[in-house]
């Protein structure tokens, strides 16, 4: 039987900080019988421009990212949810209407996923036979969240998980007051707004918060680290992969 | 408060947030937004409503010039006085001339929006009307000489001890710290004002093009008494707050109170058409409308913001905003806060007054879920960002120099493929030595804007070294990437 | 500029913007979600009852028998010494001015005006709708009950009659649409302005009494 294949869709952010989770995702995705191919011209979706508006610029992030990732028709998968968001729903508005750019983004997004969506709505897979004995609480990423129209994906697959108990997250689809540019700008808003999601994961009592998106877990991981918390940021990728 | 500012910093203010002012502020909105879940979740129709609510308000927005001269012949047909007024200044104008022709010396007032925002209040006391306003968040705003820090409740940042601090200075009464006590005093100095005002001021929630019906909400009866009592009332009312029909309006009624506070209804929604019929039955004499433009007219021709004036002005979206719960009213610098503040200011005042408010929200998108009327309001931030930035037809471009800068480095360093990764190797290897567990601890300027919140991780691309030592070292049916698959076929 | 030149400037932007011009067709209004539908008279009773009661307002059934007694208690427990009533058929044949009279409160002519009102303790009107839904009343102005009886006493009584019940707002406002003047009561004066403690009566009655005959 020929196995399926995926585009690794890496992201900036996770190539960056999380490269251990990115290995993680290519493990997963072998053990489902699905094959990863990396398109090495990727950089950055262009999501941070799009949010201050830089039109060109962006225009120009995305066409480079579609040159890279329409080259092969297989589908598109990414550990972040607000990059999908951005491939898939955004990138249609900055060409215009019935333009070559237009239809190249609007084919291309809609075969790119989530992890998790992938996981759940493409391969159907719900137990991927991970173990993982340890309190967890997951936050909801607005963008996977609102953007992606997901709500109960990540939950079900962490809900298999062997050994995890799942602690719920009061406010869990508060916003973690990460928002990219937002926390540079105002970062004194940022930091209110990220002190009350620790405070709220504090008061679940879960050694671990997990998300599908890797802004969020930078943003949470480090206010735990600032309030000194033990507790641990990890992407649900890492915890999905987890043998223990 | 009332005069439209030069500026508005909405960094500047939240640096320093007085401590209070978030948790009182998030006491409301969790009040308010506990009840609306419990109202929403037991009316099955919701989302029907709402998405009735949005069309047609879109609907009457894209005929507005004839649902407005409908409405304005009904009311004039009722016997009601109508002024249009271009801008802030014609309407404070057509108030003014109002009570200077009627020889007004105490006007009660009800809160209202459309006067904060043409800054009424000030222009009378000016002219030397003596003016209430007499809802108690409002009367209390009043008295402390600011704005309203939340649209539902006024004076929500002020404790029960300030507020009897308050009364005690300035209504010269011994005033106990007990809201009911508090209520008390303000219901007795205030209904000898509702009786003996010349003046009655109110806005409007809507405006019925069919009848001619103007529809206010309250629920502290304050409104009722504003527009029955004193032998004249004028309303100032922006175009926008139209509604064709009484339908129309049963289903933004059934959405208004249940979104803002979490009731059914409010506790009192007057219909008036036109002035009292006759002495016996109560009601004012004359009754004048003054109908308010400023800027409105302009965003309707604009495809990207028309929808921001579906607003209902309801506050659901402010009990919903991370943001606006952690710094309160006042960082949005006009009388209209939250993000349908952030999404409005900007429009009326400039983007060049405004600049800093589309950016005062992370996008997160939770506005846009709750919204009544549906408004796409971060979508509508977003687009406003694009106007900050670019600039547009009226005014160029106001971004702070941070952002632009910041856009320009990103957008070549993200781009470039090769500029990515070596300068990713870069600060993996500049960095790294200052680290500690993995993370930096503080970042030189103007990036220890991170860091002063929260510690940075280090960098720690090696995905693609891996990603080839893999390949090298090919594992099980593993092939390297081919970039000309594009029919699926494989050599 | 004129009067006229100022309407004919604000038209003309919301026009210019609109790109539309005097006279065009407007199309039609998207359609309202169905309304509600009645209960049976019973229910509809029962739920109204529940929905005032929940809003602070003290409701109950009132019949000729218990009329007297209830205004009694009323009375007393409100410390009722002067009221007003109005002259409305639902409220015609209830012989309440009699009644009042005999308990020692004194009457105050509906016509009296706003400061004689103002020093009443209780105000009196029928309700010319109610809906159960919301637990809200729904009063037309006129001589017979002008606007401020409902509102300046500091207790306000509605005696509503089933024939007064509809199911929801577009029954209303289709019987209402060529009255000036309509208020919807729904539970007393209320603010929630200081702490966001709720404070009953702040400007309009403290107390709300509704009684179905």
């Amino acid at each position: 039987m020929p196995r399926s294949k995926v585009q690794l869709f890496i992201t900036c952010l996770a190539e960056q900080f999380f490269p251990g989770t990115l290995e993680n995702m290519v493990a997963l995705l072998e053990r489902l019988g699905v094959e990863p191919v990396f398109p090495p011209g990727q950089t950055c979706c262009g999501q941070p421009l799009y949010n201050s508006v830089f039109k060109k610029q962006t225009r120009g992030l995305a066409l480079k990212w579609l040159k890279t990732f329409s080259r092969s028709e297989y589908p598109i998968v990414s550990p972040s949810g607000s990059c999908v968001d951005m491939v898939r729903h955004h990138y249609a508005e900055l060409f215009p209407p019935d333009s070559p750019e237009r239809r190249l983004a609007d084919e291309t997004g809609s075969r790119t996923f989530e992890f998790t969506e992938y996981l759940v709505k493409q391969l159907g897979v719900r137990d991927v036979g991970a173990r993982f004995p340890r309190k967890v609480t997951y936050h909801a990423s607005c963008h996977y969240l609102r953007g992606l129209g997901l709500r109960g994906e990540a939950k079900e697959l962490l809900g298999a998980v062997d050994g995890l108990e799942l602690r719920p997250l009061p406010e869990e689809e508060t916003c973690c007051g990460f928002g990219g540019v937002f926390s540079v700008v105002y970062p004194e808003v940022s930091r209110a707004m990220m002190e009350n999601k620790v405070q709220h994961i504090l008061s679940t009592g879960a050694a671990v918060v997990t998300a599908c998106d890797a802004g969020c877990l930078m943003n949470m991981g480090g206010g735990l680290k600032r309030a000194g918390s033990s507790v641990k940021a990890m992407h649900i990728i890492d915890i999905l992969a987890a043998k223990e | 408060m009332s005069v439209p500012p030069k500026t508005i910093s909405f960094g500047k203010y939240t640096k320093h947030i007085p401590p209070g002012i978030p948790s009182a502020v998030q006491k409301a909105t969790a009040k308010f937004w506990t009840s609306r879940e419990a109202r929403v979740a037991e009316l099955p129709q919701w989302e029907d409503l709402r998405r009735a609510a949005s069309d047609i308000r879109l609907h009457t927005l894209r005929h507005l010039d004839a649902y407005l001269e409908r409405f304005t012949d009904r009311f004039a047909g009722a016997g009601g006085r109508i002024h249009w007024a271009g801008d802030a200044e014609a309407a404070r104008a057509a108030v003014l001339g109002l009570a200077a022709e009627k020889n007004v010396k105490t006007a009660v007032k009800v809160k209202s929006m459309a006067t904060e925002e043409i800054g009424l209040n000030r222009a009378l006391q000016s002219a030397g009307v003596e003016v209430w306003e007499t809802d108690l968040g409002e009367f209390i705003a009043q008295l402390a000489g600011v704005g309203p820090s939340h649209i539902i409740v006024p004076a929500v940042h002020m404790t029960k001890e300030e507020i009897a601090g308050l009364f005690r200075e300035k209504l010269g009464v011994d005033a106990p710290a007990d809201p009911t006590e508090l209520a008390a005093i303000a219901r007795k100095i205030l209904r000898e004002k509702f009786l003996a005002a010349d003046m009655g001021i109110s806005g409007a929630n809507f405006l019925v093009a069919e009848t001619g019906a103007l529809v206010t909400v309250t629920n502290e009866g304050n409104g009722r008494m504003c527009t029955t009592l004193p032998n004249l009332h004028v309303a100032v009312v922006a175009i926008d707050k139209i509604v064709p029909d009484w339908e129309s309006l049963a289903v933004l009624l059934k959405l208004l109170a249940r979104s803002a506070t979490g009731q059914k209804l409010s506790a009192y929604t007057s219909f008036i058409t036109g002035p009292g019929r006759s002495p016996d039955e109560g009601g004012p004499g004359e009754m004048h409308l003054v109908l308010l433009d400023d800027g409105r007219s302009r965003i309707l021709a604009d495809p990207g913001a028309i929808e921001t004036l579906k607003c209902i002005r309801c506050g659901c979206c402010l009990n919903v905003c991370p943001v606006y719960k952690n710094v309160g009213g006042f960082a949005y610098g006009w009388f209209i806060s939250g993000p349908t503040g952030a999404m409005f200011t900007p429009q009326i005042l400039g983007a060049k007054t405004g600049r800093e408010l589309p950016f005062a929200s992370t996008l997160c998108g939770a506005c846009n879920d709750v919204c009544p009327v549906k408004i796409p309001v971060s979508d509508i931030l977003l687009y406003l960002r694009g106007r900050v930035v670019e600039g547009d037809a009226v005014e160029g471009p106001a971004a702070p120099p941070l952002i632009r800068a910041g856009a320009r480095i990103g957008a070549l360093a993200l781009g470039t493929s090769w500029i990515y990764r070596s300068g990713a190797a870069l600060m993996r290897s500049l960095l790294s030595p200052f680290g500690r567990d993995g993370w930096l601890n503080t970042l030189p300027p103007p990036v220890d804007r991170w860091t002063r919140v929260r510690p940075f991780p280090l960098f720690k691309s090696r995905f693609r070294k891996w990603w080839a030592g893999r390949d090298a070292a090919g594992p099980a049916g593993h092939a390297p990437f081919e970039n000309k698959t594009r029919d699926g076929g494989k050599s | 500029m004129k009067p006229d030149q100022v309407k004919n400037s604000v038209l003309n932007s919301v026009r210019l913007s609109l790109g539309r011009r005097p006279g065009d067709p407007v199309a039609e209004r998207p359609p309202a979600p169905p309304f509600r539908k009645a209960g049976n008279p019973e229910s509809e009773i029962a739920l109204f009852l529940k929905e005032v009661a929940a809003l602070s307002g003290s409701a109950k059934r009132v019949n000729e028998e218990t009329l007297e007694s209830s205004l009694e208690d009323l009375v007393q427990s409100e410390g009722v010494k002067k009221a007003v009533l109005g002259r409305t058929d639902d409220l015609a044949g209830l012989n309440l001015e009699e009644k009042l009279k005999a308990l020692g409160v004194e009457i105050t002519p509906q016509g009296a005006g706003k400061h004689a009102l103002a020093r009443c303790d209780l105000g009196i009107t029928g309700a010319d709708f109610a809906l159960p839904e919301t637990g809200t009343l729904g009063l037309l102005a006129s001589p017979d009950c002008p606007r401020a009886v409902s509102l300046l006493p500091r207790v306000h009584l509605a005696v509503v009659r089933p024939s007064s019940f509809r199911p929801d707002l577009d029954r209303v406002f289709l019987e209402a649409m060529d009255r000036r003047y309509l208020v919807f009561i729904t539970g007393p004066s209320r603010t929630a302005d200081i702490e966001l403690t709720v404070t009953l009566g702040v400007h309009g009655p403290k107390s709300l009494h509704v009684w179905v005959v």
